[in-house]
Protein backbone atom coordinates (compact mmCIF):
# COMPACT_ATOMS: atom_id res chain seq x y z
CA UNK A 1 0.00 0.00 0.00
CA UNK A 2 1.05 3.58 -0.67
CA UNK A 3 0.78 5.89 1.49
CA UNK A 4 -1.22 8.98 1.07
CA UNK A 5 0.39 12.13 -0.98
CA UNK A 6 -0.37 15.27 -0.25
CA UNK A 7 0.30 18.78 -2.58
CA UNK A 8 1.66 21.29 -1.25
CA UNK A 9 0.35 24.74 -3.06
CA UNK A 10 1.10 23.96 -6.80
CA UNK A 11 4.52 21.74 -5.84
CA UNK A 12 5.32 18.59 -6.66
CA UNK A 13 3.54 15.80 -4.87
CA UNK A 14 5.69 14.49 -1.44
CA UNK A 15 4.63 11.97 1.31
CA UNK A 16 3.34 13.43 4.36
CA UNK A 17 5.71 13.42 7.32
CA UNK A 18 4.29 10.71 9.23
CA UNK A 19 5.94 8.07 6.63
CA UNK A 20 8.54 6.99 9.04
CA UNK A 21 12.27 7.82 7.33
CA UNK A 22 13.00 3.72 6.46
CA UNK A 23 9.86 3.38 4.36
CA UNK A 24 10.81 6.78 2.64
CA UNK A 25 14.16 5.15 1.69
CA UNK A 26 12.19 2.03 0.58
CA UNK A 27 9.75 3.73 -1.49
CA UNK A 28 12.45 6.28 -2.65
CA UNK A 29 14.25 3.08 -4.78
CA UNK A 30 10.62 1.67 -6.05
CA UNK A 31 10.78 0.92 -9.82
CA UNK A 32 7.42 3.07 -10.00
CA UNK A 33 8.33 6.26 -10.21
CA UNK A 34 4.75 7.18 -9.28
CA UNK A 35 5.84 5.88 -5.75
CA UNK A 36 9.67 6.58 -6.37
CA UNK A 37 9.34 10.32 -7.13
CA UNK A 38 7.41 11.91 -4.45
CA UNK A 39 9.00 9.88 -1.74
CA UNK A 40 12.69 11.27 -2.86
CA UNK A 41 11.21 14.86 -3.03
CA UNK A 42 9.49 14.09 0.89
CA UNK A 43 13.62 12.85 1.71
CA UNK A 44 14.70 15.95 0.17
CA UNK A 45 12.53 18.53 1.43
CA UNK A 46 12.83 16.82 5.17
CA UNK A 47 16.37 17.00 4.97
CA UNK A 48 16.38 20.73 4.04
CA UNK A 49 14.33 20.90 6.95
CA UNK A 50 16.38 19.62 9.10
CA UNK A 51 19.18 21.37 7.56
CA UNK A 52 17.87 24.95 8.27
CA UNK A 53 17.22 24.05 11.92
CA UNK A 54 20.95 22.92 11.95
CA UNK A 55 22.15 26.28 10.57
CA UNK A 56 19.73 28.46 12.19
CA UNK A 57 19.42 26.75 15.84
CA UNK A 58 22.07 24.11 16.82
CA UNK A 59 25.31 25.27 15.00
CA UNK A 60 23.90 28.91 15.80
CA UNK A 61 25.75 30.68 12.60
CA UNK A 62 23.63 33.51 12.52
CA UNK A 63 25.77 34.36 15.84
CA UNK A 64 28.82 35.76 13.25
CA UNK A 65 32.03 35.55 15.14
CA UNK A 66 33.31 38.72 16.38
CA UNK A 67 36.97 38.05 15.40
CA UNK A 68 37.35 38.61 11.64
CA UNK A 69 40.64 37.78 9.47
CA UNK A 70 42.24 40.84 7.72
CA UNK A 71 41.29 41.28 3.66
CA UNK A 72 44.46 39.09 2.64
CA UNK A 73 45.67 36.52 4.95
CA UNK A 74 43.81 33.65 7.00
CA UNK A 75 43.11 33.62 10.49
CA UNK A 76 43.88 29.77 11.26
CA UNK A 77 43.85 27.73 14.91
CA UNK A 78 44.11 24.18 14.68
CA UNK A 79 43.67 22.26 17.77
CA UNK A 80 44.06 18.70 19.17
CA UNK A 81 41.06 16.69 20.25
CA UNK A 82 43.71 13.98 21.98
CA UNK A 83 41.76 11.68 20.47
CA UNK A 84 38.74 11.93 22.19
CA UNK A 85 35.99 13.83 21.15
CA UNK A 86 35.06 16.90 22.91
CA UNK A 87 35.60 19.76 20.08
CA UNK A 88 37.37 21.84 19.52
CA UNK A 89 39.71 20.84 22.01
CA UNK A 90 42.68 22.41 23.08
CA UNK A 91 44.34 24.92 21.22
CA UNK A 92 47.90 23.81 19.78
CA UNK A 93 48.76 26.39 16.86
CA UNK A 94 47.44 29.92 15.82
CA UNK A 95 47.77 32.32 13.35
CA UNK A 96 51.33 33.12 12.62
CA UNK A 97 52.63 30.07 15.29
CA UNK A 98 55.57 28.64 14.07
CA UNK A 99 55.31 24.73 13.11
CA UNK A 100 55.52 22.47 15.59
CA UNK A 101 56.77 18.69 15.89
CA UNK A 102 53.01 17.48 15.03
CA UNK A 103 53.19 16.90 11.47
CA UNK A 104 49.38 16.00 11.26
CA UNK A 105 48.83 19.81 13.17
CA UNK A 106 51.46 21.44 10.28
CA UNK A 107 49.66 19.84 7.63
CA UNK A 108 46.08 20.67 8.80
CA UNK A 109 47.42 24.47 9.18
CA UNK A 110 49.18 24.33 5.57
CA UNK A 111 46.00 22.90 4.03
CA UNK A 112 43.72 25.64 5.65
CA UNK A 113 46.05 28.12 4.01
CA UNK A 114 46.17 26.35 0.69
CA UNK A 115 42.11 26.34 0.69
CA UNK A 116 42.03 30.35 1.63
CA UNK A 117 44.93 31.23 -1.06
CA UNK A 118 42.69 29.66 -3.94
CA UNK A 119 39.67 31.01 -3.09
CA UNK A 120 41.18 34.07 -2.75
CA UNK A 121 43.19 34.36 -5.27
CA UNK A 122 41.41 32.51 -8.17
CA UNK A 123 38.11 34.17 -7.10
CA UNK A 124 38.56 37.09 -4.54
CA UNK A 125 36.58 34.86 -2.12
CA UNK A 126 37.62 36.11 1.49
CA UNK A 127 37.48 32.79 3.84
CA UNK A 128 34.81 30.80 3.63
CA UNK A 129 32.00 32.97 4.12
CA UNK A 130 33.34 35.65 1.80
CA UNK A 131 33.87 37.72 5.24
CA UNK A 132 37.11 36.63 6.47
CA UNK A 133 35.29 33.72 9.03
CA UNK A 134 38.28 32.48 11.29
CA UNK A 135 39.51 29.19 9.84
CA UNK A 136 39.55 26.52 12.83
CA UNK A 137 40.55 22.59 12.54
CA UNK A 138 40.40 19.93 14.92
CA UNK A 139 42.84 17.37 14.33
CA UNK A 140 43.19 13.84 16.61
CA UNK A 141 39.56 13.14 16.66
CA UNK A 142 38.38 9.59 18.60
CA UNK A 143 40.64 6.79 18.05
CA UNK A 144 41.34 5.27 15.32
CA UNK A 145 38.84 7.51 13.20
CA UNK A 146 38.55 6.82 9.44
CA UNK A 147 37.02 10.08 8.59
CA UNK A 148 36.83 13.39 8.30
CA UNK A 149 33.87 16.25 8.26
CA UNK A 150 32.68 19.82 8.39
CA UNK A 151 30.29 20.67 11.56
CA UNK A 152 29.18 23.57 10.49
CA UNK A 153 31.56 25.90 11.84
CA UNK A 154 35.18 24.28 12.00
CA UNK A 155 36.89 21.06 10.49
CA UNK A 156 36.93 17.84 11.96
CA UNK A 157 39.90 15.48 11.22
CA UNK A 158 40.78 11.62 12.54
CA UNK A 159 43.59 9.75 12.12
CA UNK A 160 42.78 6.85 10.49
CA UNK A 161 42.67 3.33 11.61
CA UNK A 162 46.25 2.66 10.13
CA UNK A 163 44.73 -0.71 8.35
CA UNK A 164 42.52 0.77 5.69
CA UNK A 165 42.78 4.95 6.52
CA UNK A 166 45.73 6.53 7.09
CA UNK A 167 45.52 10.02 8.35
CA UNK A 168 43.20 12.17 7.24
CA UNK A 169 45.14 15.61 6.54
CA UNK A 170 47.82 13.89 4.31
CA UNK A 171 45.57 15.05 1.04
CA UNK A 172 45.49 18.29 0.85
CA UNK A 173 42.30 17.87 -1.54
CA UNK A 174 40.79 16.07 1.75
CA UNK A 175 40.96 19.16 3.69
CA UNK A 176 40.07 21.29 1.06
CA UNK A 177 36.92 19.35 0.52
CA UNK A 178 36.02 19.92 3.72
CA UNK A 179 36.43 23.78 3.79
CA UNK A 180 34.49 23.65 0.13
CA UNK A 181 31.28 22.00 2.14
CA UNK A 182 31.34 25.19 4.42
CA UNK A 183 32.01 27.59 1.13
CA UNK A 184 28.78 25.76 0.31
CA UNK A 185 26.90 26.23 3.11
CA UNK A 186 27.23 29.68 3.37
CA UNK A 187 26.31 30.15 -0.50
CA UNK A 188 23.83 27.31 -2.54
CA UNK A 189 23.49 26.15 0.37
CA UNK A 190 22.64 22.60 -1.40
CA UNK A 191 20.32 20.38 0.39
CA UNK A 192 22.66 16.95 1.41
CA UNK A 193 20.47 14.27 -0.13
CA UNK A 194 20.17 12.77 -3.35
CA UNK A 195 20.64 14.87 -6.44
CA UNK A 196 21.34 18.38 -4.17
CA UNK A 197 23.57 16.60 -2.61
CA UNK A 198 25.93 14.49 -4.70
CA UNK A 199 26.38 17.97 -6.45
CA UNK A 200 27.18 19.66 -2.71
CA UNK A 201 29.68 16.26 -2.79
CA UNK A 202 30.37 17.41 -6.35
CA UNK A 203 31.13 21.14 -5.36
CA UNK A 204 34.03 19.64 -2.28
CA UNK A 205 35.64 17.26 -5.19
CA UNK A 206 36.23 20.10 -7.99
CA UNK A 207 37.23 22.31 -5.36
CA UNK A 208 39.22 20.14 -3.38
CA UNK A 209 41.37 18.80 -6.42
CA UNK A 210 41.61 22.27 -7.80
CA UNK A 211 43.58 23.65 -3.99
CA UNK A 212 46.07 20.35 -4.63
CA UNK A 213 46.17 21.15 -8.47
CA UNK A 214 46.76 24.89 -7.48
CA UNK A 215 49.22 24.30 -4.93
CA UNK A 216 51.24 21.92 -7.18
CA UNK A 217 51.06 24.56 -9.77
CA UNK A 218 49.59 21.68 -12.54
CA UNK A 219 47.89 22.29 -15.45
CA UNK A 220 44.41 20.26 -16.19
CA UNK A 221 46.59 17.60 -18.22
CA UNK A 222 49.21 17.50 -15.79
CA UNK A 223 46.89 16.61 -12.30
CA UNK A 224 45.92 13.04 -11.50
CA UNK A 225 42.07 14.05 -10.65
CA UNK A 226 42.27 11.70 -7.20
CA UNK A 227 40.70 12.42 -4.07
CA UNK A 228 42.03 11.04 -0.82
CA UNK A 229 45.22 9.60 -3.35
CA UNK A 230 47.59 9.02 -0.09
CA UNK A 231 44.77 8.55 2.29
CA UNK A 232 44.82 4.79 1.76
CA UNK A 233 46.92 2.16 4.23
CA UNK A 234 49.49 0.39 2.47
CA UNK A 235 48.37 -3.17 1.82
CA UNK A 236 44.93 -1.84 0.26
CA UNK A 237 44.13 -2.11 -3.45
CA UNK A 238 43.68 1.43 -4.65
CA UNK A 239 45.58 4.94 -5.64
CA UNK A 240 42.38 6.55 -3.98
CA UNK A 241 38.86 7.18 -3.00
CA UNK A 242 37.44 8.81 -6.01
CA UNK A 243 38.41 9.24 -9.40
CA UNK A 244 37.24 12.83 -11.56
CA UNK A 245 38.70 10.86 -14.73
CA UNK A 246 37.84 7.51 -14.32
CA UNK A 247 35.15 7.41 -11.76
CA UNK A 248 34.61 3.89 -10.68
CA UNK A 249 38.40 2.81 -10.66
CA UNK A 250 39.74 4.17 -7.58
CA UNK A 251 39.88 1.01 -5.66
CA UNK A 252 38.83 -2.72 -5.67
CA UNK A 253 39.61 -4.22 -2.41
CA UNK A 254 38.91 -7.11 -0.50
CA UNK A 255 38.21 -4.96 2.79
CA UNK A 256 36.57 -1.66 0.72
CA UNK A 257 35.19 -3.35 -1.62
CA UNK A 258 35.03 -1.86 -5.40
CA UNK A 259 34.56 1.63 -5.75
CA UNK A 260 30.85 2.55 -6.73
CA UNK A 261 30.81 5.52 -8.61
CA UNK A 262 29.27 6.10 -12.07
CA UNK A 263 30.62 8.25 -14.52
CA UNK A 264 27.60 9.23 -16.77
CA UNK A 265 23.69 9.10 -16.11
CA UNK A 266 23.15 5.40 -17.52
CA UNK A 267 25.08 3.85 -14.46
CA UNK A 268 22.80 6.52 -12.04
CA UNK A 269 22.91 4.72 -8.69
CA UNK A 270 19.01 4.86 -6.76
CA UNK A 271 19.51 4.24 -2.83
CA UNK A 272 18.52 5.74 -0.07
CA UNK A 273 21.74 4.86 1.83
CA UNK A 274 24.39 7.32 2.00
CA UNK A 275 21.75 10.41 2.24
CA UNK A 276 20.46 8.79 -1.04
CA UNK A 277 24.00 8.25 -2.41
CA UNK A 278 25.80 11.38 -2.32
CA UNK A 279 29.37 10.09 -2.55
CA UNK A 280 28.44 8.03 -5.04
CA UNK A 281 26.37 9.99 -8.07
CA UNK A 282 28.84 12.49 -7.49
CA UNK A 283 30.55 11.03 -9.91
CA UNK A 284 28.55 12.13 -12.54
CA UNK A 285 28.96 16.01 -12.04
CA UNK A 286 33.00 15.23 -11.06
CA UNK A 287 33.23 13.49 -14.61
CA UNK A 288 31.67 16.58 -16.16
CA UNK A 289 34.01 18.85 -14.71
CA UNK A 290 37.10 16.85 -15.44
CA UNK A 291 35.94 16.93 -19.14
CA UNK A 292 35.09 20.75 -19.40
CA UNK A 293 38.23 21.12 -17.83
CA UNK A 294 40.58 19.14 -19.91
CA UNK A 295 38.99 20.38 -23.02
CA UNK A 296 39.97 23.87 -22.17
CA UNK A 297 43.20 22.86 -21.30
CA UNK A 298 45.73 25.15 -19.27
CA UNK A 299 44.86 25.69 -15.48
CA UNK A 300 41.57 24.00 -14.14
CA UNK A 301 40.83 26.65 -11.89
CA UNK A 302 40.93 29.34 -14.32
CA UNK A 303 38.16 29.22 -16.74
CA UNK A 304 36.23 25.78 -15.38
CA UNK A 305 36.80 26.43 -11.65
CA UNK A 306 35.48 30.05 -12.35
CA UNK A 307 32.38 28.68 -14.14
CA UNK A 308 31.85 26.31 -11.22
CA UNK A 309 32.59 28.97 -8.62
CA UNK A 310 29.93 31.47 -10.64
CA UNK A 311 27.31 28.99 -10.17
CA UNK A 312 28.02 27.66 -7.18
CA UNK A 313 27.89 31.39 -5.82
CA UNK A 314 25.69 33.21 -8.40
CA UNK A 315 22.78 33.00 -6.33
CA UNK A 316 20.66 31.39 -8.98
CA UNK A 317 21.42 27.74 -7.64
CA UNK A 318 18.30 26.47 -5.69
CA UNK A 319 19.11 24.63 -2.86
CA UNK A 320 16.86 21.24 -4.04
CA UNK A 321 18.98 21.82 -7.22
CA UNK A 322 19.40 18.47 -9.90
CA UNK A 323 21.98 17.83 -11.94
CA UNK A 324 20.08 18.99 -15.64
CA UNK A 325 19.14 22.51 -13.24
CA UNK A 326 23.43 22.97 -12.37
CA UNK A 327 24.06 21.63 -15.83
CA UNK A 328 22.20 24.68 -17.06
CA UNK A 329 23.53 27.04 -15.56
CA UNK A 330 27.09 26.21 -16.05
CA UNK A 331 26.41 26.44 -19.92
CA UNK A 332 24.39 29.72 -19.16
CA UNK A 333 27.73 31.06 -16.84
CA UNK A 334 30.27 30.19 -19.37
CA UNK A 335 28.49 31.85 -22.00
CA UNK A 336 28.13 35.28 -20.03
CA UNK A 337 31.39 35.57 -18.60
CA UNK A 338 32.88 33.95 -22.18
CA UNK A 339 31.10 34.81 -25.08
CA UNK A 340 28.26 32.58 -26.80
CA UNK A 341 29.77 29.88 -29.05
CA UNK A 342 33.07 30.47 -27.62
CA UNK A 343 35.35 27.43 -26.32
CA UNK A 344 33.99 27.49 -22.80
CA UNK A 345 30.48 27.40 -23.54
CA UNK A 346 31.21 24.50 -26.05
CA UNK A 347 33.34 22.49 -23.66
CA UNK A 348 30.85 22.94 -20.80
CA UNK A 349 28.01 22.17 -23.09
CA UNK A 350 29.75 19.07 -24.41
CA UNK A 351 30.87 17.66 -21.26
CA UNK A 352 27.61 17.58 -19.66
CA UNK A 353 26.20 15.92 -22.92
CA UNK A 354 28.85 12.89 -22.44
CA UNK A 355 27.86 12.56 -19.37
CA UNK A 356 24.24 12.19 -20.03
CA UNK A 357 22.97 15.13 -18.24
CA UNK A 358 20.63 17.31 -20.21
CA UNK A 359 21.29 21.32 -20.20
CA UNK A 360 18.11 23.49 -21.03
CA UNK B 1 20.86 -11.21 22.34
CA UNK B 2 21.52 -10.44 18.49
CA UNK B 3 23.15 -6.69 18.21
CA UNK B 4 24.00 -5.46 14.73
CA UNK B 5 25.36 -2.34 13.58
CA UNK B 6 25.80 -0.57 10.11
CA UNK B 7 27.61 2.23 9.66
CA UNK B 8 26.73 4.43 6.81
CA UNK B 9 28.05 7.86 5.02
CA UNK B 10 31.42 9.00 6.03
CA UNK B 11 33.95 10.77 3.38
CA UNK B 12 34.37 7.98 2.16
CA UNK B 13 30.86 7.16 1.53
CA UNK B 14 31.59 3.43 2.22
CA UNK B 15 29.58 1.11 4.45
CA UNK B 16 29.99 -0.45 7.52
CA UNK B 17 27.96 -3.36 8.96
CA UNK B 18 29.05 -6.04 11.50
CA UNK B 19 26.63 -7.90 13.92
CA UNK B 20 27.51 -9.92 17.21
CA UNK B 21 25.18 -12.83 19.35
CA UNK B 22 26.21 -12.66 22.78
CA UNK B 23 24.35 -16.15 23.23
CA UNK B 24 27.52 -18.29 24.97
CA UNK B 25 29.80 -15.43 25.59
CA UNK B 26 31.48 -15.10 28.93
CA UNK B 27 31.27 -10.99 28.81
CA UNK B 28 27.28 -11.32 27.96
CA UNK B 29 26.08 -10.21 30.54
CA UNK B 30 28.37 -6.80 29.86
CA UNK B 31 27.30 -6.91 26.36
CA UNK B 32 23.72 -7.17 27.35
CA UNK B 33 24.18 -4.16 29.58
CA UNK B 34 25.84 -1.96 26.91
CA UNK B 35 23.33 -3.08 24.37
CA UNK B 36 20.11 -1.25 26.79
CA UNK B 37 21.76 1.76 27.56
CA UNK B 38 22.71 2.66 24.00
CA UNK B 39 19.25 1.41 22.75
CA UNK B 40 17.99 4.05 25.80
CA UNK B 41 20.30 6.62 24.38
CA UNK B 42 19.66 6.36 20.55
CA UNK B 43 16.64 8.04 18.36
CA UNK B 44 13.57 6.25 17.20
CA UNK B 45 14.50 8.31 13.24
CA UNK B 46 17.73 9.49 11.81
CA UNK B 47 18.79 12.65 13.10
CA UNK B 48 20.58 15.32 11.35
CA UNK B 49 24.27 14.93 10.59
CA UNK B 50 26.96 17.03 8.92
CA UNK B 51 28.57 16.89 5.57
CA UNK B 52 30.35 13.37 5.48
CA UNK B 53 29.13 12.65 9.05
CA UNK B 54 28.84 8.69 9.50
CA UNK B 55 25.24 7.80 10.46
CA UNK B 56 24.70 4.90 12.71
CA UNK B 57 21.87 2.44 12.68
CA UNK B 58 22.15 -0.16 15.94
CA UNK B 59 19.61 -2.94 16.36
CA UNK B 60 19.75 -5.60 19.50
CA UNK B 61 17.17 -8.26 19.00
CA UNK B 62 14.88 -6.42 16.42
CA UNK B 63 14.52 -3.19 18.00
CA UNK B 64 16.65 -0.13 16.04
CA UNK B 65 17.64 3.24 17.19
CA UNK B 66 19.67 5.85 14.79
CA UNK B 67 22.36 8.47 15.59
CA UNK B 68 24.63 10.69 13.60
CA UNK B 69 28.06 12.29 13.59
CA UNK B 70 29.38 14.14 15.76
CA UNK B 71 26.65 13.65 18.41
CA UNK B 72 27.09 10.03 18.79
CA UNK B 73 26.11 9.20 22.70
CA UNK B 74 28.94 7.88 24.58
CA UNK B 75 26.97 4.49 25.54
CA UNK B 76 26.56 3.90 21.24
CA UNK B 77 29.88 4.94 20.49
CA UNK B 78 31.36 2.54 22.79
CA UNK B 79 28.90 -0.39 21.65
CA UNK B 80 29.35 0.83 18.07
CA UNK B 81 33.39 0.14 18.01
CA UNK B 82 33.30 -2.80 19.69
CA UNK B 83 30.64 -4.19 17.03
CA UNK B 84 32.70 -3.01 14.34
CA UNK B 85 35.89 -4.47 16.29
CA UNK B 86 34.99 -7.91 17.25
CA UNK B 87 31.58 -8.50 15.23
CA UNK B 88 31.52 -10.35 12.11
ZN1 LIG C 1 32.01 15.67 1.57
Amino acid sequence: MVPDMTTHGGHEPVFCTVVPPHLLDKLARSDDPAVSGPARRTLVRDSELRGRRRVTSEFRLAAAPAVRAPSDRPLRTIYDAGNRTELPGTKVRGEGDEPGRDATVNRAYAGLGATFELFLKAYGRRSIDGDGLPLDATVHYDENYGNAFWNGEQMVFGDGDGEVFLDFTLPVDVIGHELTHGVTQYTANLTYYGQPGALNESMSDVFGSLIKQYTLGQTASEADWLIGAGLLAPGVTGVALRSMKAPGTAYDDDVLGKDPQPATMEDYVRTGRDNGGVHINSGIPNHAFYLAATALGGHAWEKAGQIWYDVLTGGELSERALFRDFATLTVKAARERYGDGGDEHEAVRKAWGQVGVRTR
Amino acid sequence: MRIQVRRTGGFAGIERYAEIDTAGRPDADEWQALAERALAAGQATRPAGVPDGFGYEITVDGRTVHASDPRLPDDLRALVTRVLKEGA
